[in-house]
Order: structure tokens, then C-alpha cells, then sequence
């Protein structure tokens, strides 16, 4: 699989080998295995000093505090934990909450979920750009609403929304909270929890070269947000996640964090390169348009729709070259083109003709350059065989 | 590596594509059917001596299923008698290639690319 270039970060990432190893350290006899909740002896007092340590690296990373962090088993549970616990927690001082439609799935299915428990919600819509703007927000705003819930970065097309602006906007408003899924943000954009104005902020491990099945859920004390459980038995985590918390993955989470933000900076200017370098290649073959306003996505994405191919041919036909995700859903159960590039206005057959491309630590030029040589492969074939003029 | 949802001969025919392009000619028939609008477009020339089929092309639009099929239906039609049903039948075709059920339709959009190709053919013979 060596010669296969991944640029499906945005999906998962590679752990990192440091981080493995500081997990293994967690697992065996010889390491610290104890569970973490019994400090009475030495077992348990090691795996909880770790936690300790890593609950701190993660606050550290995200800007909050160690005991604003609720470890989860992804951003998943962690914007299930949000978005079902504020809202059933602020219920008695309404019911309407609102979101975008270029959500990810962890967002707008709990959102469906409080829409049959009674609940209304509504769904903006985003420009062309994808970018929703604090003015739509502001005017969806109710008296009733209790909950706002808006992805910092656009896990399809990179997009960063103006978080700070629609926590201005809750503010202004009162009462609503604000949850951000930021599954994709660390490592990729500085975070400042204490200073935005959020009240919930969910973010991922394994999208930042940590583990999978380990996240959390920032919560904040300052603003006194609060939750209702959504799971019970054991109270760990301020009783707001029970469950023995996984010391290995919250160590691997704690380092992957650390590292992403030490070189927060350098590792952005060289993937910025890199993604100018990918997109001015993939522009030349024609017939490509770009997904989301580029002066507003981050380096590590880059989603391109592909003029006079079709989508499913086109992921197989770069599939042994390049591993990256499409806008085509023809195999999967829905069999419905994606519904982030449809809410941006693309037509069907241009959303299902995309790729996103994302960039992480291992890319090099060499990568960009054989992904620009694979997709220009694919479309001169397939337009070929199709009679396709671009 | 390919997505495991292609059978080898799908991706076998999907990669070389032989057959693709187009006929002309006096004794060429051209049909299409479907629309890249709709997702799958396919047209077939035929070239057609004495009621046999001497050389068939195809362009096509559409996913590697159909792609696929279209490579494989100009390869068996050489040398064939002249039908309005495709080489092999649309059964066996699907059988072969292992399409999915939910990718008849596009199947039906060969067929019926096929079929235009053939009456056209036999239109040109008659003329």
C-alpha cells in the first residue's frame, strides 16, 4: 500500500510513533495499566497521575482548563453529548435549536433526534463560499432557542467558520449556547477556548495523529455551561461520561495534541504550499472548480469538482495511485451525492464528481506531484471515453 | 488496489476500456441512450457486413459497471449476427460483472444504446 500516496487526513490520520509508544507504556504488566479511578494504590495512582497529564496537554492545545475537558470515545459521543445534553438540559427555557447544513453527520442526526423528542431546529444554509454567516445566525436566533451548533472546520471542504462572531451573537442573544464540532481543527488552527465565547467544543484524537476511539468534550466552567448525562454508571467525568477512562488513549490523545500544537505554525506555511502547489496542478487539467472560498479553508483541504466525469469512475480510476475521498456516494447506502457540496449549490453530477484531497504531516511535493499526474491520468481517460470535451 | 466492490473482470475491462471511440463509415450505425445528466450516457457504432457485426465502438459516461459492460458487449459482438439484445444478454451480463441491483438501470441504459445502434445499423443497410 507504500505506493499509494494518502492524502485522506481529513479522514484519519497515521498515529503518531511517539504516541504509540506512550500508549504501549499504558497496557502491559510493566507499564501503567491500573485503572485510573483507584488511587488508593500505586496502580491506579500512576495511570491517574497520566490522565492528569494528559487532560492537561489537551486543555493546553484546545486553551481551557484540565477540568473543562470531559474525555469521550470521539468527537461522536462528544457532539451527541453536547447537543443532546444541552438541550435536553435547557428544555424548560425552550426548544428550538440552530445549525448548518453542512454539518457532519455527528451534528445533524442528534439535531434529527431532538426534532422527534419535540424540539424544532433550524438549518442555515451556507454561500457558495460554505461560509455561514454570523448575520444568518444572528437572524435564526429565537427567543426560544437554547443551542447553536456550528463546525469550526468543514471536515468536506475546509472552511473555517467565524466562530468567534456567532458566539458574539449568542451572547448577545442571551440564552442560546454555542457547541463547535472541532474534529478537524486541532492541528490544523490555534484554538482558544477560555477567549472565543463557546460553550462546548468537541474534538478528535486520530485526526490529529493520536488514536481512535478517544476524544473529548470541552465544557465550559467560565460561562457555567451545563449537561444533562447521556450515560450512566461510575460518574466519572464530573458524572457527565461514566466509564472507565481509557489511560492509554488519553495519553495518546494528550501527546498527539502536544505535538500537532508545537509546530502549529511552521507545519501550516508548508502545507499551504503544498495545497497551492496541488491546487494550480489540478486547475491546469481543466475543467476543475474549486470547493469553498480558498481564502477561507485551511491548507490541509482541498475539495475539487472534475467537469465531464463521473464520480465513481473517476475515484476508481485514481484509486491505485492516490488514496482520497469523493463527493460521490454512489456505493454506499444513501446513494445520494454529498450533501455538503449540494448545500453549496453544486449540482449533482459535480458533487459526485469531487475529490477532497487532504494534506498532512507525511506529504511532500512528491506526493502533490504524483496526485496531480494520477488525476490527470484519470480524466483524460475517462473524458476520452466518454467523448468528453473540457 | 482497487475498492473491493469491483469483481476482477470489472476491473479488468474498467482499466482497459478496449473497444472505446467511434466508427465511420457507410455501413456504420450509430445509437446512444441515457444522459450525463442523469449519470450514465452510452453510445455504440456498429459496423455491420452481410447481417455480421465486423466492428463495434462505444463511448460511455457512467460508472465502471457500465464502462465495463460496454468494453465487454464490443468484444463479443465481433463477428456476431446482428440483434437488437445484447451480446450474452443483460442477465448474464450482470451476472459476470457482478453488477449490483440498485445498477440495473444502467444496464437498461446499455441495452438500449444497443438497440439504437442496431436499428440505425439496419436502417443504413437498408437504405
Amino acid at each position: 500500500m507504500s505506493a499509494i500516496v494518502y492524502l485522506d487526513h481529513a479522514a484519519t490520520t497515521p498515529v503518531d510513533p511517539r504516541v504509540a509508544a506512550a500508549m504501549a507504556a499504558c497496557l502491559t504488566a510493566d507499564g501503567a495499566f491500573g485503572n485510573p479511578a483507584s488511587t488508593a494504590h500505586a496502580y491506579g495512582g500512576a495511570a491517574h497521575s497520566l490522565v492528569a497529564k494528559a487532560r492537561s496537554q489537551v486543555a493546553r492545545t484546545v486553551g481551557a482548563e484540565p477540568a473543562e475537558v470531559i474525555f469521550t470515545s470521539g468527537a461522536t459521543e462528544a457532539d451527541n453529548l453536547a447537543i443532546l445534553g444541552a438541550a435536553e438540559y435547557y428544555r424548560s427555557t425552550g426548544r428550538h435549536i440552530v445549525t448548518a447544513r453542512t454539518e457532519h453527520k455527528a451534528v445533524l442526526d442528534p439535531c434529527r433526534e431532538l426534532e422527534r423528542r419535540g424540539f424544532s431546529v433550524t438549518y442555515l444554509t451556507p454561500d457558495r463560499r460554505g461560509v455561514v454567516e454570523v448575520a444568518q445566525v444572528e437572524a435564526a436566533l429565537r427567543p426560544d432557542t437554547v443551542l447553536v451548533s456550528l463546525m469550526h472546520v468543514n471536515n468536506e471542504i475546509g472552511v473555517i467558520q467565524d466562530v468567534a462572531g456567532v458566539a458574539g451573537a449568542c451572547a448577545r442573544h442571551g440564552r442560546a449556547r454555542l457547541h463547535v464540532d472541532a474534529a478537524q481543527s486541532v492541528g490544523k488552527c490555534a484554538l482558544d477556548f477560555a477567549g472565543s465565547g463557546i460553550d462546548y467544543l468537541a474534538v478528535s484524537a486520530h485526526k490529529a495523529y493520536g488514536p481512535k476511539g478517544v476524544g473529548a468534550l470541552i465544557v465550559s466552567q467560565q460561562r457555567a455551561a451545563q449537561l444533562q448525562p447521556q450515560s450512566f454508571g461510575g460518574g466519572q467525568e464530573r458524572g457527565l461520561r461514566s466509564g472507565t477512562v481509557p489511560t492509554h488513549q488519553v495519553v495518546g490523545m494528550g501527546l498527539a495534541f502536544e505535538i500537532a500544537a508545537g509546530d502549529l505554525q511552521g507545519e501550516g506555511q508548508r502545507l499551504a504550499a503544498l495545497s497551492d502547489r496541488l491546487w494550480r496542478g489540478l486547475e491546469a487539467l481543466g475543467g476543475a472548480l474549486r470547493n469553498g472560498a480558498a481564502e477561507r479553508c485551511v491548507p490541509q483541504i482541498l475539495n475539487v469538482s472534475f467537469e465531464g466525469v463521473e464520480g465513481e469512475s473517476l475515484l476508481a480510476a485514481v484509486s491505485e495511485s492516490i488514496a482520497v475521498s469523493t463527493g460521490s456516494a454512489c456505493a454506499s447506502a444513501t446513494g445520494e451525492p454529498s450533501y455538503v457540496l449540494r448545500g453549496l449549490g453544486r449540482d449533482e453530477r459535480l458533487a459526485e464528481s469531487s475529490l477532497r484531497f487532504s494534506l498532512g504531516r507525511p506529504t511532500g511535493a512528491a506526493d502533490i506531484d504524483a496526485a496531480i499526474g494520477a488525476v490527470g491520468r484519470a480524466l483524460g481517460r475517462l473524458r476520452r471515453l466518454s467523448g468528453c470535451r473540457v | 488496489m482497487r475498492p473491493q466492490r469491483y469483481n476482477a473482470l470489472t476491473s479488468q475491462y474498467f482499466a482497459a476500456a478496449a473497444g472505446a471511440g467511434v466508427l465511420e463509415g457507410a455501413r456504420v450505425g450509430r445509437g446512444a441512450a441515457g444522459s450525463r445528466l442523469q449519470g450514465t450516457w452510452v453510445q455504440f457504432d456498429l459496423e455491420v457486413h452481410n447481417e455480421r457485426i465486423s466492428a463495434a465502438r462505444f463511448l460511455a459516461f457512467g460508472c465502471p459497471h457500465t464502462i465495463a459492460v460496454c468494453s465487454r458487449v464490443t468484444e463479443l459482438a465481433l463477428g456476431r449476427e446482428i440483434h437488437a439484445s445484447l451480446p450474452d444478454g443483460i442477465d448474464s451480463l450482470r451476472a459476470q460483472f457482478d453488477v449490483p441491483v440498485e445498477k440495473l438501470g444502467r444496464l437498461l441504459t446499455v441495452e438500449d444504446a444497443w438497440g439504437a445502434a442496431v436499428a440505425a445499423a439496419r436502417r443504413r443497410a437498408e437504405a
